[in-house]
């Protein structure tokens, strides 16, 4: 009997118009998402190693090791094509040098906002916003609609139990919505793997994952059509009540829980933070001059009974363990600066984290933004992968500075010059010795962070086992309503 | 009869279970938009204010003015909050050396991503995307529901003409429909004093035009339904055929048409335009080192103003690069900005056959957070640089952002401890953003637009039912 339910349904469904416009719809919009997600992510390509190699031409031309400076960029990962999650909002680059610390900036919307007015659409989107759509037309009025048109009585005169109908309802009308789905998405990855991008086993492993996910949101949402179907007598009004779920579901309670998050856990902005950090550096090199002047002090207080001979051979005999002690004070000062720059920006990434675990747990009320968070996860597009790229950044930094600095100190190039000012003298600037030429092959090379697909899916379970939960609930709660559903 | 139509539907669509689910849904929408619109609003002007106050007091800290770090800071708008616009993806902080090219930094959604995930819930959105997809719901059984339910025979055995009907339906359905959105819209505007927003007059006026051009908009996909039912036998088609409709005007058109026009125009690449730039920074440097080494300062001069005499001479320098260095990135930026704004043209021409896209940008240049806001914060900038470098010229007899730290360490004795800053002594950075007239000026082929495409549908809904036939 469910075989033959079942093909009832889909048959009802395949010959409807709602499947022809469904079919027409799912083809356009997926394929012209992914033919412009891949020419995105083309570019992004191109930019990313016109980038590169522009990064270590720079730094081959440098003239000295104190002049070297390098710039990381964020690799585009063929995923954003399918999820853009953040891609676009954060950061792409990054300059990496001894003063300042990592900081990911110039989205690719802040440096092309025509991009951000009218933002890209990926599959997660179409899935999240139109394909649950789909899903309740084509069941808003899968119980009702069979009681209105009289055929529900007629199909209940055959010996069919009420779970039989109900179980092939969801599978009927579940084909019925996937299959045009299939078609497009299909042709779309078979154009990815014709165009020859680079996708690799895990990455199709990923792409498997998050289809699935998306097949499993959209369960949700015909589940929860064939629910209030048979809560309802008339399909005008499932619809109506459809709707507004939907609305609520998918367009306010995610923006609604990041929005009371924010409110409710106020973080500092990067700007406040950068003032203080400011602040702190001038007043660390405040204290380092006032310390330097100290020394000079003490050292020419030191010569003061001395003949110009005798202070000319004493400073010759001092000049190595003076110039020691001023490098391990500079030394001091940069790991001040860097330390409390770090510890200033972890306190509010501390912050941001409990804000996001808030924002997120009440945004997860809603199965869309279940859905949403798992294919981020699961693209690694996520929340994390800022703070992933900056502290791989940090740690290439700190290796980066290292060798710098020890290359600086082989080579005798500071980058700098210094300034002496004499009263019987008179002013001598000496420059190091620059204008060499430097050897990259030394300078470490950058490996993007990325987490393994065991990992992916571990962060993304809370998420589908929230999704299982909702089918649950909603499949639970069609089969007590119809049960009790008046078929007359 | 136009009257007698009107009030028919008119009531029709008041007494009905979806109006009234409807109106629920819409108002909840509305008034949700703005609180947090407003709270927003309100969470960016304390991350403002307090970032301010942070630079100022880390420049009240300071000694000398050379050794300021300034930054200025986009000021958030009640207006931004309710149409974000490109708002949340430009850069707000501008470091202000008092010379040399201005780049904005730390856009809202890199700095907190959590936002960007789901983005805001703001009117540019509800109109957009939700309204328009209730126009349709009211308006897709208009004319076949009628004939399904066998009213349209009924009510044309009346000396009605087709023009009074359509007319009437349409009107009946707006006035309706537009009344109904109102309140909630205007619950919301009475919200914003009450939270302790105030907008000026130009942004009531502005707020004003933003809730007609929705209104206008909404007015668009109620004459398309109405058209689509009044060329159809069925609601259940035409229900399908407005929902094609909405998802390529709304979803599809606008963002498929940008990217694929906005890419046919090659763009230089803005990395390598910032490589080329700091290379000849660079290379002026090491042209300038020589000249460096070999300064003598006067002869039998004070340590004090021997090292004055040397920065003065190193200001100089600085002065004469960064010109060469402006006039360099002037002709690496002509091309550049060029290319972008043909880009940019063609790109809006072309998506500009979608009613959404002509209303996104209808709405978010009344708001001031069109494309053209980081244009206007640049040159405010700029114009407050040239201040600030008059300023610290004053203050020091050279403009500042030598980019490099000067540390002067003597071994003199007892000198006097300088005393700090006052930081309201400096020019303060005011951003104005366009005045109304000039918003007007920029918006108001939009709105035509909106006017036009009404007057299209309209008509098309006109044309349709006078070949509909009644049976």
């Amino acid at each position: 009997m469910y075989r033959l339910l079942i093909l009832k349904e889909l048959k009802n469904i395949l010959l409807s118009p709602k499947f022809s416009a469904t079919l027409a719809v799912c083809s356009i919009l997926i394929l012209t998402s992914m033919g412009i997600g891949i020419q995105e992510y083309n570019h992004a390509v191109s930019q990313y190693e016109a980038n590169q190699s522009l990064a270590r031409q720079n730094m081959e031309q440098a003239n000295g090791w104190g002049r070297v400076t390098q710039s990381l960029h964020r690799k585009p990962d063929i995923m954003q094509v399918f999820v853009a999650g953040l891609h676009y909002d954060v950061g792409r680059l990054s300059s990496i040098n001894r003063t300042r610390d990592v900081k990911l900036q110039r989205s690719p919307y802040s440096d092309e906002t025509l991009f951000a007015v009218f933002r890209f659409i990926d599959f997660t989107f179409i899935v999240q916003v139109v394909l649950s759509l789909f899903a309740i037309l084509f069941t808003y009025n899968a119980i009702n609609g069979e009681r209105e048109n009289g055929t529900l009585k007629l199909a209940f005169a055959n010996p069919v139990s009420r779970i039989e109908y109900l179980v092939s309802k969801c599978v009927g009308i579940w084909l019925g919505l996937v299959i045009p789905l299939c078609i497009p998405i299909l042709v779309g990855l078979l154009i990815i793997q014709l165009t020859g991008l680079p996708v690799s086993g895990e990455d199709w492993s990923r792409i498997l994952s998050f289809l699935g996910l998306s097949m499993l949101y959209l369960t949700f949402f015909v589940v929860l059509g064939i629910w209030i179907s048979s809560l309802t007598r008339k399909s005008s009004l499932s619809f109506l009540l459809l709707l507004v779920f939907w609305i609520a579901s998918v367009l306010i309670i995610p923006r609604l829980g990041v929005t009371a998050a924010g409110q409710v856990i106020p973080t500092e902005s990067i700007a406040q933070i950068e003032a203080k950090q400011a602040a702190f550096e001038k007043a660390r090199w405040q204290d380092y001059t006032r310390q330097l002047t100290e020394n000079m002090r003490e050292r020419a207080d030191n010569m003061t009974n001395m003949t110009e001979e005798e202070r000319a051979s004493y400073q010759e005999e001092k000049e190595w363990d003076w110039l020691e002690q001023d490098d391990a004070a500079r030394k001091q000062l940069q790991t001040d600066i860097t330390n409390n720059n770090r510890l200033l920006l972890e306190e509010t990434r501390n912050k941001q984290v409990i804000q996001q675990a808030l924002a997120f747990n009440l945004a997860r009320v809603s199965p869309a933004s279940s859905y949403r968070l798992a294919a981020m996860q699961l693209a690694t597009t996520d929340m994390g992968m800022k703070t992933r790229y900056e502290e791989a950044m940090r740690v290439y930094r700190d290796n980066f500075v290292e060798l710098v600095k020890r290359k600086q100190d082989e080579t005798g190039q500071t980058g700098g010059f210094k300034i002496n000012i004499d009263s019987n003298r008179g002013m001598k600037i000496d420059f190091d010795r620059n204008n060499q030429g430097i050897d990259i092959s030394e300078v470490p090379l950058f490996t993007e962070p990325k987490p393994t697909l065991k990992a992916s899916l571990v962060s993304a379970i809370p998420d589908f086992g929230l999704l299982g939960l909702f089918i649950l609930l909603a499949f639970g709660g069609s089969f007590f309503a119809f049960t009790r559903y008046d078929m007359r | 009869m136009f009257t007698l139509i009107f009030l028919k539907e008119l009531r029709d669509i008041i007494q009905s279970s979806r109006f009234t689910i409807s109106f629920a849904a819409c108002s909840v929408l509305i008034i949700l938009g703005f609180l947090m619109g407003a709270q927003n609003y309100l969470g960016s002007l304390r991350q403002y204010e307090a970032a301010i106050e942070e630079n100022r007091n880390q420049i009240a800290a300071e000694t000398n003015w050379a050794q300021v770090d300034n930054s200025i800071m986009l000021p958030p708008r009640p207006l931004q909050a309710l149409v974000n616009g490109i708002s949340n993806d430009i850069g707000r902080t501008i470091p202000i050396s008092g010379r040399g090219e201005l780049r904005p930094q730390n856009t809202r959604f890199n700095d907190e991503p959590l936002f960007a995930i789901f983005r805001f819930m703001d009117l540019e959105f509800i109109f957009g995307i939700v309204l328009s997809l209730f126009a349709i719901i009211f308006a897709y059984d208009s004319v076949n529901g009628e004939k399904q339910n066998g009213t349209l025979k009924l009510c044309f055995s009346n000396a009605v003409s087709r023009a009074a009907f359509i007319g009437g339906k349409l009107a009946g359905s707006f006035v309706g429909l537009s009344i109904a959105l109102l309140i909630p819209i205007l619950i919301g505007c009475a919200l914003l004093p009450v939270l302790g927003i105030t907008l000026t007059q130009s942004e009531w006026i502005r707020l004003g035009l933003i809730i007609l051009s929705g209104l206008t908009y909404f007015g668009i996909f109620l004459a398309i339904a109405m058209g689509i039912s009044a060329s159809t036998a069925r609601p259940s088609t035409s229900f399908l055929l407005c929902l094609v409709v909405w998802i390529f005007s709304v979803l599809i058109i606008p963002r498929a048409s940008v990217l694929v026009s906005g890419r046919l125009i090659e763009v230089p690449n803005v990395d390598e335009i910032a490589s080329q730039k700091n290379q000849y920074r660079l290379q002026l440097f090491d042209e300038d080192r020589e000249k460096m080494a070999s300064f003598e300062g006067s002869e039998e001069t004070e340590p004090q103003d021997l090292m004055r005499e040397f920065s003065s001479f190193m200001g100089e320098l600085a002065e004469e690069r960064t010109k060469k260095v402006e006039l360099f990135s002037q002709r690496l930026n002509e091309d550049y900005l060029n290319k972008q704004t043909e880009q940019t043209k063609l790109a809006l021409r072309v998506s500009k056959i979608s009613p959404s896209t002509v209303f996104t940008l209808a709405s978010t240049e009344l708001a001031g957070t069109s494309l053209h806001l980081q244009n206007v914060y640049l040159e405010s900038a700029n114009s407050y640089q040239e201040q600030y470098g008059k300023f610290i010229a004053e203050k020091t007899g050279q403009n500042s952002g030598s980019g490099f730290r000067m540390i002067v360490v003597s071994s003199g004795d007892g000198e006097e401890e300088p005393e700090t800053l006052d930081p309201e002594e400096m020019p303060q950075f005011e951003f104005a953003g366009l005045t109304t007239e000039q918003v007007l000026e920029r918006s108001v082929i939009d709105i035509g637009l909106l006017v036009l495409f009404n007057i299209i549908f309209f008509g098309g809904a006109f044309y349709a039912f006078l070949r509909y036939d009644l049976r």
